[in-house]
């Protein structure tokens, strides 16, 4: 899905519109004088296939062969005005001479979709689409409007605010984020991740030409990875006085402004306003899921709301397309987009838009071509759709049935109204834009196991260690092979230390301090079976996915003889088995084999395997371990300072711990097992507890997570949950883990009979007054608990003189037992 | 020879006295011990033999004489009385020039030189295979001559070779294939077809033969039909016409991996050369010094019993030879010869592996490219000569990192209550017993938190510390259908635990 070169900005975008500030001008100033032609005249409910007929008989002006339509895609828009299309144009100019009444409320409707009396404005809109029944309208496939034309399927953005005009005088050439200059006649490069654009000589080191790849900015580089590096890049301020302009696209994206497909286009001919029915496009924030990390920046869904909208909010194109073109169009300018699924505004369901971006690129003729039996099936599908949405929004939508019952079912799309005063009228989702995150919730999301830290503290010599190493074996031109084991207990960073090294090796590749190579990283655990990492490697290194008999054949070539596979031939190869301990077979050939090539003189392989096991080449076989070598990388348990270290830069900047609560979460985490993710996750757990408290507790004064808190998690974490269960076992059952506790202390003994503990049962409820519940009845208690695993039978048939033993120390049972209101008398025999 | 330089002594004596005789001097160390002399004049001598030209800047041109001249080619002895009857004559001038050399050598040699550093890395690389194998000439010389006694007497045969990992085995048999080919195509023998076969590059033990089949079927008619360990054995059964009667010699490296439950594979491949007409050599390469015996008795009866080769793990001579030749083909010094030869007795004492050998060496060379990378941001100018070369000083630290046990540092770097279980296990295992259940240590456990009030963690929690505990090889745990059941035993020795725990005060109380 990722773009394939990153696309450089060209300074395309004044060009594109020459006209951006005349957009606004209201067009119908003009008057022209061309008549209009009688037969451009249509009914308004006129059938879709009649429309289209019409419209392929000719009489529209607008004939555009294929390769026109691609340069119009293109933008390159140097075409001269065929005579014909002047024709429309003057419709327009001619017809928009007199304005009424009307069109001004239908232009506010659509100017002002978020006004808070939406809902008065809606019935006004519904009102008039009863009165326009009676007017006609004139459909076309192009229109040239304020010299730019726009065609059924061109995407759009949309007015959104009124306001909007505010900062109109738009410099539509973006400005580089280094040194706030346009232009120029350098080439700008963009940016995967922030979108900004950059001068290639602003960059730090300077590049002469656009990389190959994905290439991310350097401030961007730094927030991802931070990790060892101290480095921190201040990201330059505007020159003072100079305003940040926002290009269209930044404006979309910050949903400032709309984007929106051309469905139709259509002149009323009672007024010459201009409409258009658009569809909307949608930025991920705006769905209901909001943004999710596989979002790319310039994603949009296409959603299935329609809307019609005068002509006037029309800024300008945009271009938004399938996967497979946008990483194709690499030199289009700003306004590209990306859209590979739709979105279901009702039901908040996404699908994968198969054809319909593809259409886009298509010839009109074609889109013509098809549209009559389009039509047919869209309006099909349409009614369905809307019968669906009327359940949903069965309140208010009694106007609507009735306007469908009258259109009948052939074409009922034009009628329906359900547009843009319905994106109007759809908030945007509360955790998206309006609600503000509070610190907590901010804390509990960087707490997130996901969530990748910007940094990793504590861990600079391990770091810095498995830097030189990787960087001493690659560095030279022989790439001698090398092996090291990276060993530790779980939840100490030793995978994520790995991976943010070959990150800023990475970094180093594109700058051109260290040669490129080739990574491969594979976790033992996602193997099927431990020979699988042949063919993994395999499809690593060539792309081809063969079994694991081939790939091992295929590799040992590669590595052993060095024959060259695929296209990464004489690069070095760094290969990271993590979980490297699954792979011992029985034999162990498998890391026979993998430690063996490193060994081979023009192997080039570099093996970084990572395990928890401290002494796992000792258990090895010996020929395996000489192979392994002797670099050996411990990751030792964190103590409680470094993770409160850990701790503390995760929530840098986030004001929602007290330190106390911090160093108590790491004491205790540290005393025990020294595991960074459980302390993440008892500061997750505490953060989550605090937000409950809060919420239930409107008068705390701080809102800060306390130790009692964290308690709570740690409580909730390292308690078994046995004590719970013992609680909450039923009376008879107290009972019986009473006599059973009694008993064991009397004899002294570890594991008492049934028939002991059942003539104790039966002692101590005659001396507390409770009914003997019966033997039968107590072998039923005996087994249950068995099953809960408190008490250990002894396998086999159920009967009187079975062994019995505690789970768990008697302790904890007279733990869970003695403050018990109903039966207070148990604490005696605890 | 002097006294004090006798077999037992520290090598650091040696490089004691040698610097309060001549400082700096990097040879000096040799004129005090005689052994030393002679292991280099040993070395040098071969090399002077594989590179007789520009001898000077090597540091083994300064020899004595008294050379044991075994195994030295003639010709090199007489260019090396030239070169050195300087010297011969007295052991003073000799260590002066030798000082002189030295300098002149050290300048060359410079760490900071990407170029160099590179060279000599890759001279002490794994994959680097040296010319000529040194230490192993007798083996290989056992092994060639059965290979060349049966092609001479065009019959069949097989020999098992076997030796501790990093002996040279592989290496050795690939020289011996080399010569193999030579002497066949000097003597006119019908030339010789070799298979090296490293097993454990199998996917299926039987593939063997079909690898075996592919070398032998080139120009045969594929007969698809049967299997190749049939149509190997149809092969050798049948007297072939002479044009097809080549010797075939079939080095199995690994060959342990053949080993399938009912030894069926490892059998026919002996079998095979039993055959009446067969004309293969087989020589199996293993660690197991007793693999024929113990998995292959059925071949004594039969009388084809393989003779055995024993590659014996390098002593410390042998490993201050190979490091020597490899490092001698080089321009320049980079290692001070004490400290090869620490690394020399460490790693022989050890376990005589060679690879580890090498990377000892590379260690200490990282080290001082650190080191010399960060004088040079103290101090860009003046480089500082002493810290020139890898030193003893490197080398230990290089040899500590492989050798020294990280038991007692783990032990303290444990998380508390890991400690109080370490704690625990001490105590249960001071007796005779040797091992027990999860549970009785976590009573024990319970004990010790309970006297010092400390709140014990649960019965899970302590399973996954015994599993982490496990992992780093502190205890260790039997595999047991129920958690609280499985056997636990102490595997590093109480008295580092007492020794790691001595610096706590709260659990000097407790292993009391």
């Amino acid at each position: 899905m990722a773009t394939t070169t990153p696309r450089t900005k060209t300074f395309k975008s004044p060009a594109k519109t020459p006209t951006t500030n005349n957009i606004y001008r209201k067009s119908y100033q003009s008057p022209s004088l061309t008549p209009q032609t009688p037969q451009t005249i249509t009914p308004l409910r006129r059938s879709a296939r009649h429309v289209s007929r019409r419209i392929d008989l000719g009489n529209d002006p607008i004939d555009v062969p294929e390769n026109e339509s691609k340069e119009e895609m293109n933008l390159i828009r140097k075409r001269e005005r065929a005579p014909p299309r002047k024709q429309s144009v003057d419709d327009v100019s001619e017809s928009l001479k007199t304005p009424t009444k009307k069109t001004k409320v239908d232009s506010e409707v659509s100017f002002s979709p978020v006004s808070p009396n939406r809902r008065e404005k809606r019935k006004n809109k519904s009102e008039e689409v009863k009165k326009t029944k009676t007017k006609k309208r004139v459909y076309y496939n192009r229109v040239e409007f304020d010299e730019t034309g726009f065609e059924i399927g061109d995407d759009v953005y949309v007015k959104r605010r009124e306001d909007a005009n505010s900062d109109e005088e738009d410099p539509e050439i973006e400005d580089c984020k280094i040194c706030f200059k346009s232009g120029g006649s350098d080439v700008m490069l963009e940016c995967d991740d922030c979108l900004g654009g950059f001068h290639l000589k602003c960059l730090k080191p300077p590049l002469k030409d656009v990389p190959e790849g994905d290439w991310i900015c350097q401030f961007c580089e730094v927030n991802k990875s931070g990790g060892g590096q101290s480095q921190t890049l201040v990201v330059p301020k505007p020159p003072e006085g100079k305003k940040l302009a926002r290009t269209m696209r930044e404006k979309l994206l910050s949903s400032d402004l709309w984007a929106a497909r051309i469905e139709k286009l259509w002149k009323e001919v009672g007024d010459g306003v201009y409409w258009i029915r658009v569809r909307w496009y949608m930025i991920p924030e705006e769905t209901v899921s909001g943004r999710q990390p596989h979002n790319l920046k310039r994603e949009l869904y296409l959603t299935n709301d329609f809307a019609d909208i005068e002509m006037d909010c029309v800024l300008r194109h945009c271009f938004v397309k399938c996967p497979k073109e946008f990483s194709k169009a690499s030199n289009d300018g700003d306004d590209v987009f990306l859209c590979e699924y739709e979105y279901d505004v009702h039901w908040h369901s996404f699908k994968r838009l198969a054809e319909l971006v593809d259409g886009d690129s298509d010839s009109d003729q074609e889109w013509n071509g098809r549209k009559e039996e389009e039509e047919i099936d869209d309006s099909d599908e349409e009614v369905e759709v809307e019968e669906d949405e009327e359940s949903v929004v069965r309140g208010d939508s009694k106007g609507k049935r009735g306007l469908t019952s009258v259109k009948g079912g052939a074409n009922s799309r034009k009628g329906r109204f359900f547009g843009l005063e319905k994106v109007g009228a759809k908030q945007i989702p509360e955790h998206v834009r309006c609600h503000k995150q509070t610190e907590l919730e901010k804390a509990k999301a960087t707490l997130l196991l996901a969530t990748r830290p910007k940094s990793l503290p504590c861990r600079n010599r391990e770091m810095e260690e498995i830097t030189a190493f990787i960087k001493g074996s690659i560095s030279d031109d022989q790439c001698l092979g090398r092996c090291m084991y990276i060993h530790g207990v779980p939840g100490t960073g030793k995978t994520i230390s790995v991976l943010s090294v070959m990150k800023n090796l990475k970094a180093e590749v594109e700058a051109g301090n260290v040669n490129p190579y080739c990574f491969v990283e594979i976790n033992g655990l996602k193997l099927a079976s431990p020979e699988n990492i042949y063919s993994v490697i395999y499809e690593a290194l060539s792309g081809h996915r063969v079994g694991w008999k081939k790939a091992l054949h295929s590799l040992n070539e590669r590595f052993a003889e060095g024959k060259k596979i695929g296209k990464e031939d004489d690069k070095p190869c760094i290969l990271l088995i993590d979980e490297l301990d699954l792979l011992v077979t029985r034999n162990q050939s498998v890391l026979y084999n993998i430690l063996d090539w490193p060994t081979k003189p023009n192997s080039k392989l570099i093996v970084l395997g990572i395990a928890n096991t401290m002494d796992l080449p000792e258990k090895l076989l010996p020929r395996i371990s000489s192979r392994m070598g002797i670099q050996r990388l411990c990751f030792g348990p964190y103590n409680h300072t470094q993770l409160q270290e850990i701790i503390s830069t995760r929530l840098n900047g986030i004001d929602a711990f007290e330190k106390t609560a911090i160093e108590f979460a790491s004491r205790k985490v540290a005393a025990i097992s020294g595991d960074a993710r459980r302390a993440l996750e008892i500061c997750r757990r505490a953060a989550e507890v605090a937000d409950h408290r809060l919420k239930t507790n409107k008068t705390a004064k701080s809102q800060l997570v306390i130790m009692g808190d964290v308690e709570a998690a740690i409580q909730e974490m390292f308690q078994a949950p046995h004590i719970q269960v013992m609680k909450s076992v039923s009376k008879l059952s107290k009972i019986f883990l009473t006599a059973m506790v009694h008993e064991l202390y009397k004899t002294g003994m570890a594991e008492t009979t049934f028939d002991r503990v059942a003539t104790t049962v039966s002692s101590i409820c005659l001396t507390n007054g409770e009914a003997f519940p019966g033997w039968d009845i107590l072998l039923k208690i005996g087994c249950d608990l068995g099953e809960c695993r408190i008490i250990l039978c002894e396998p086999g048939e159920k009967h009187r003189l079975q062994k019995l033993q505690l789970n768990f120390p008697s302790d904890d049972v007279a733990f869970a037992l003695k403050e018990n209101k109903d039966l207070p008398w148990l604490a005696n025999y605890l | 020879m002097p006294a004090i330089a006798g077999p037992s002594s520290s090598p650091q004596k040696h490089v004691v006295g040698s610097r309060l005789e001549v400082t700096g001097g990097l040879r000096s160390a040799e004129v005090n011990t005689c052994r030393k002399r002679k292991l280099r004049s040993d070395s040098a001598a071969e090399v002077s033999s594989s590179t007789p030209v520009n001898s000077i800047s090597t540091p083994m041109k300064w020899k004595s004489p008294r050379r044991c001249a075994v195994s030295i080619p003639k010709t090199s002895d007489e260019e090396i009385k030239e070169d050195s009857n300087g010297n011969l004559a007295s052991p003073v001038i000799s260590v002066v020039k030798n000082l002189d050399v030295c300098l002149d050598v050290e300048s060359k040699w410079n760490p900071r030189d990407e170029e160099q550093m590179k060279a000599v890395k890759e001279a002490l690389h794994v994959s680097k295979a040296p010319s000529t194998v040194v230490c192993r000439e007798d083996e290989q010389r056992r092994v060639f001559e059965f290979v060349k006694g049966c092609m001479e007497q065009n019959k069949a045969g097989s020999l098992y070779i076997c030796g501790c990992p990093g002996t040279g085995k592989s290496l050795s048999m690939e020289k011996v294939r080399q010569q193999a080919e030579d002497w066949a195509k000097q003597t006119g023998v019908p030339c010789l077809e070799t298979v090296s076969v490293n097993c454990t590059s199998l996917t299926k033990s039987t593939d063997i033969f079909s690898k075996i089949l592919g070398k032998n079927e080139s120009g045969r008619e594929a007969n698809g039909s049967s299997p190749p360990l049939q149509q190997l054995q149809s092969l050798f059964s049948q007297k072939q016409q002479q044009s097809s009667s080549k010797m075939m010699l079939i080095i199995a490296d690994e060959m342990d991996y053949l080993i399938t439950r009912d030894r069926g594979v490892l059998h026919e491949l002996f079998m095979l050369t039993t055959l009446p007409f067969s004309r293969c050599i087989l020589i199996g390469v293993a660690n197991a010094i007793d693999l024929a015996d113990r998995f292959l008795p059925k071949l004594k009866s039969l009388n084809c019993k393989p003779l055995v080769v024993t590659f014996r793990a390098y002593s410390k001579e042998q490993i201050l030879r190979i490091l020597q030749e490899r490092l001698v083909a080089l321009p320049y010094v980079a290692f001070q010869s004490n400290a090869l030869e620490i690394c020399a007795r460490k790693v022989s004492a050890a376990s005589g592996d060679m690879r580890k050998a090498l990377c000892v060496c590379r260690n200490a060379l990282e080290i001082l490219e650190i080191e010399a990378r960060g004088s040079i941001d103290q101090e860009p100018q003046g480089p500082v000569p002493e810290c020139q070369m890898v030193k003893m000083d490197h080398m230990l630290a290089a040899l500590s990192k492989t050798f020294k046990s990280p038991v007692v540092d783990t032990i303290q770097s444990l998380p508390q209550h890991q400690q109080i279980i370490v704690c625990s296990a001490a105590k249960a295992f001071r007796g005779s017993k040797k091992d027990r259940t999860i549970a009785e240590l976590n009573k024990l456990y319970l004990e010790i938190c309970k006297s010092s009030t400390i709140t014990p963690a649960g019965i899970t929690e302590f399973t996954n510390m015994c599993t982490v505990l496990n992992d780093q090889g502190i205890l260790k745990l039997s595999q047991a259908r129920d958690d609280k059941l499985r056997r636990v035993s102490l595997r590093v020795d109480e008295a580092d635990i007492t020794f790691a725990l001595k610096e706590i005060r709260f659990f000097r109380n407790c292993l009391l």
